[in-house]
């Protein structure tokens, strides 16, 4: 329970270092104790359509993510688990959307439609399950989700 | 003919002002005296330097500075940065028709219906109008004195002589954008022809080599004259009648912003465009050049909207209360494959034609619906503008295209079109160009923000975020830039030379990494292209297209068709932008 504990206050302390670096699509994937040898990156591309950005009709940006992984091991290792399953979870971690299944190499998911999301990886009992169960081993967080608030900026309080 | 279909409906505003006889020439009145001398100069213009570096923006506050009496609107919930009150834009205020009494101008008139043949001649006058926009009288320009210009509707294949006049007050000349056509006629101020100045008339020679829904503005200061009302639609006609998928009516939407603070349009500058960094993005949406659209269809029917967004920055998102919408062609073409979307994404200077059902009784709004970010609390904020509503009746459409509606074809004329450029689709780029932006002495705070807000630039702006940083840049502090990768030649500089009959794959990337990272929507003049892939993933279905979007960190490989001899301006369609150089040329050399 407190490993789990642990692993989800990783999940909301990303260290600055997981900034994107490439622009608003990259996402650094950090590993949790669970599986200390992984890493990975995702990046985020427009979903497929005739549009030349996919958007919903409210405006937030339809992304789906290619994935790319090395280091996990084995599900089974894990406990009673037979696959990797990436997920698009809001910041307060109420909603989990499944993207796909995920392995060691390039996977290509999707489709996230959140304005701001977690990119999370679970071991899961099958490829498709339709809630999360399993233990997290890889997560990093959208572009977006480095947006800050400014208001107690010095800039913005006459302050210099 | 085109209205085919068309049982019993009250056709669009657009449209439905058409004039019963085919060829009757609209009424033009006479062109007013130009109200002042022409600008010393047009920074817009295709090959001219900018002036000097003036020094810090707002900090040279003489009697040449603008003057404003007003603040320039903010979004809702945000302040003006302390650093940068009573700051000023450092250009001369300007909008049309200084010194002229509105009540002595023509009250524009909606678009009219112009139907033309092969050979037919259109005088087409540039003037100033009376514009009466939520109850305030503002003086604007227009075309033939319809706001937006006349609708000009012409079969494939066909050329007709535009006699062009300009009666505004600025330099001008007519862009036919979108058009494949002699490069004579293609309206790019020193590159295709001398500016038209005030009084001047200039005749055009305009060919429609492919079906579909194009537009016209002036290609000098567009962030002045287009903003101000000079734009207009032409629908071409494919002899094919089953060209499109059958539908009760037809609209042409022109899509708008004016930047409005009160009852006081935002003056421009007269030396520079402002607003440099963003563009000028309106508070006040239109369509038509009307802040309310209104359609009265029949339950069930089918209304074909062709969909162009004139306006100098924003990006629309369009939906219809729920309707289903078919998407039937881009710019340049029909898809290869009919699809179905929750909405258009219509950036400056895209059309889209779609199809739209409107199933139930009821009233539909016409929305764009956005997600803007609020940088102060880092947020995004859902914003919905309605822009028009569609009211259906419990009358059962006559002919019920329910079925065709359904069918979501595949044009196998536009695949068998495409395949032969297949084989190149995966070619090494023949070019790379980077967009960027390099500023020169903008207001301190401005770039003090700009460093402490560079955690998360949107893929696409919809909404100006920062209008007091955007106001206070004009083209002298900021220079937007289209850099060859190959040589480090920028924009106007580059010497880019291609040989007529070749296929060339461009590749374009948009650096996140720079001051201030955008979306771009590029537009190439004279040829035709495909987005061939978005981030390195293969586009799945294709149309011919004159102008793409690029996000902020996205790269797009376009395969162009350079079929059309000429010297043609590729450039962003942001009017701001062009007006700060983001602008190239690319010569098709006579085989």
């Amino acid at each position: 329970m407190l490993a789990r504990n642990a692993a989800w206050l990783a999940l909301l302390l990303i260290p600055a270092a997981a900034r994107a670096q490439g622009g608003p699509f990259d996402i650094a994937l950090f590993n949790t104790p669970q599986s200390p040898s992984a890493t990975g990156q995702a990046r985020l591309v427009f979903a497929p359509g005739v549009m030349d950005v996919a958007v919903t009709a409210d405006g937030r940006a339809r992304y789906d993510a290619r994935v790319t992984i090395a280091g996990l091991p084995a599900p089974r290792t894990l406990g009673p688990y037979t696959a990797y399953v990436a997920w698009a979870v809001t910041p307060d971690l109420t909603q989990w959307h499944r993207l796909g299944a995920v392995h060691n190499g390039v996977s290509m998911v999707g489709t996230a439609d959140f304005n701001k999301f977690l990119l999370v990886i679970t071991a899961e009992a099958s490829a498709a399950p339709e809630a999360h169960h399993g233990p997290v081993v890889l997560h990093g967080t959208s572009p977006s989700g480095w947006l800050q608030n400014f208001t107690t900026h010095p800039l913005f309080r006459g302050v210099y | 003919m085109m209205m085919r279909g068309i049982a019993g409906l009250g056709l669009a505003l657009a449209l439905a002002a058409a004039p019963a006889a085919a060829q009757q020439k609209p009424p033009v009145k006479p062109p007013p005296k130009p109200a002042m001398k022409p600008l010393p100069g047009d920074t817009g213009m295709a090959g001219m330097k900018m002036g000097a570096d003036t020094g810090m923006a707002g900090m040279d506050m003489g009697g040449d500075t603008m003057q404003m009496a007003m603040p320039i609107p903010m979004p809702k919930g945000m302040i003006m940065m302390p650093g940068l009150r009573n700051l000023l834009p450092p250009v001369t205020p300007f909008l049309p028709g200084e010194g002229v009494d509105p009540g002595t101008l023509p009250l524009a008139r909606p678009s009219q219906l112009t139907p033309m043949k092969n050979g037919d001649t259109l005088d087409l006058t540039a003037m100033l109008v009376r514009r009466v926009v939520k109850g305030h009288t503002y003086v604007m320009y227009g075309y033939n004195g319809e706001s937006p210009g006349p609708l000009i509707r012409v079969p494939q294949n066909a050329t007709i002589i535009v006699k062009f006049h300009n009666a505004i007050d600025l330099p001008t000349t007519v862009h036919w954008h979108g058009l494949r056509q002699d490069n004579r006629y293609d309206g790019v101020p020193g590159v295709t022809q001398a500016p038209v100045a005030p009084g001047d008339s200039f005749t055009y020679k305009v060919h429609f080599p492919d079906a579909g829904v194009y537009w016209y503005h002036p290609h000098v200061r567009e962030d002045i004259e287009q903003a101000m009302g000079l734009f207009g639609n032409m629908l071409v006609d494919s002899p094919d009648s089953n060209y499109y998928s059958p539908a009760n009516a037809e609209q042409a939407l022109i899509f708008d912003d004016l930047l409005i603070n009160d009852d006081t349009l935002i003056p421009f500058g007269k030396e520079a465009p402002d607003f440099a960094l963003m563009g000028r993005v309106g508070n006040v949406l239109l369509v038509n050049s009307e802040p309310r659209y209104s359609l009265h269809v029949h339950q069930g029917e089918v209304v074909r909207f062709y969909l162009t967004n004139t306006a100098s920055s924003r990006t629309f998102n369009l939906s219809f209360g729920g309707a289903p919408i078919k998407v039937v062609a881009s710019e340049v073409s029909r898809f290869e494959h009919e699809e179905m979307t929750p909405s258009v994404v219509l950036a400056p200077a895209q059309r889209y034609v779609v199809q739209v059902r409107f199933p139930k009784p009821g009233t539909y709004a016409l929305v764009n619906a956005i997600q803007a970010i609020n940088h102060f609390q880092g947020e995004f904020q859902a914003e919905v503008d309605t822009l028009g509503l569609i009211t259906v009746d419990s009358t059962p459409a006559s002919p019920d295209y329910a079925r065709q509606f359904a069918e979501l074809r595949t044009n196998r004329a536009v695949i068998a079109d495409i395949d032969k450029y297949r084989p190149y689709f995966d070619k090494k780029p023949d070019k790379t160009f980077t967009l960027t932006i390099r500023p020169r002495a903008l207001p301190l705070a401005t770039v003090q923000f700009m460093n402490v807000d560079t955690a998360y630039f949107a893929p696409v702006e919809w909404v100006d975020g920062m209008p007091d940083m955007n106001w206070l840049s004009t083209s002298k502090q900021v220079k937007w830039i289209i850099r060859d990768d190959a040589t480090g030649k920028e924009d106007m500089d580059i010497d880019w030379h291609v040989k007529q009959g070749s296929v060339i794959k461009l590749r374009i990337f948009n650096d996140p990494k720079s001051f201030h990272p955008m979306q771009h929507p590029i537009h190439l003049h004279g040829q035709r292209m495909l987005v061939v892939a978005r981030d390195g993933v293969r586009v799945a279905n294709l149309s011919w297209k004159d102008t793409v979007i690029i996000p902020v960190g996205s790269t797009v490989d376009l395969l162009i068709d350079a079929s059309n001899p000429g010297a043609w301006m590729l450039h962003c369609h942001i009017a701001e932008h062009l007006g700060s150089g983001m602008m190239t040329v690319l010569h098709v050399d006579p085989r």
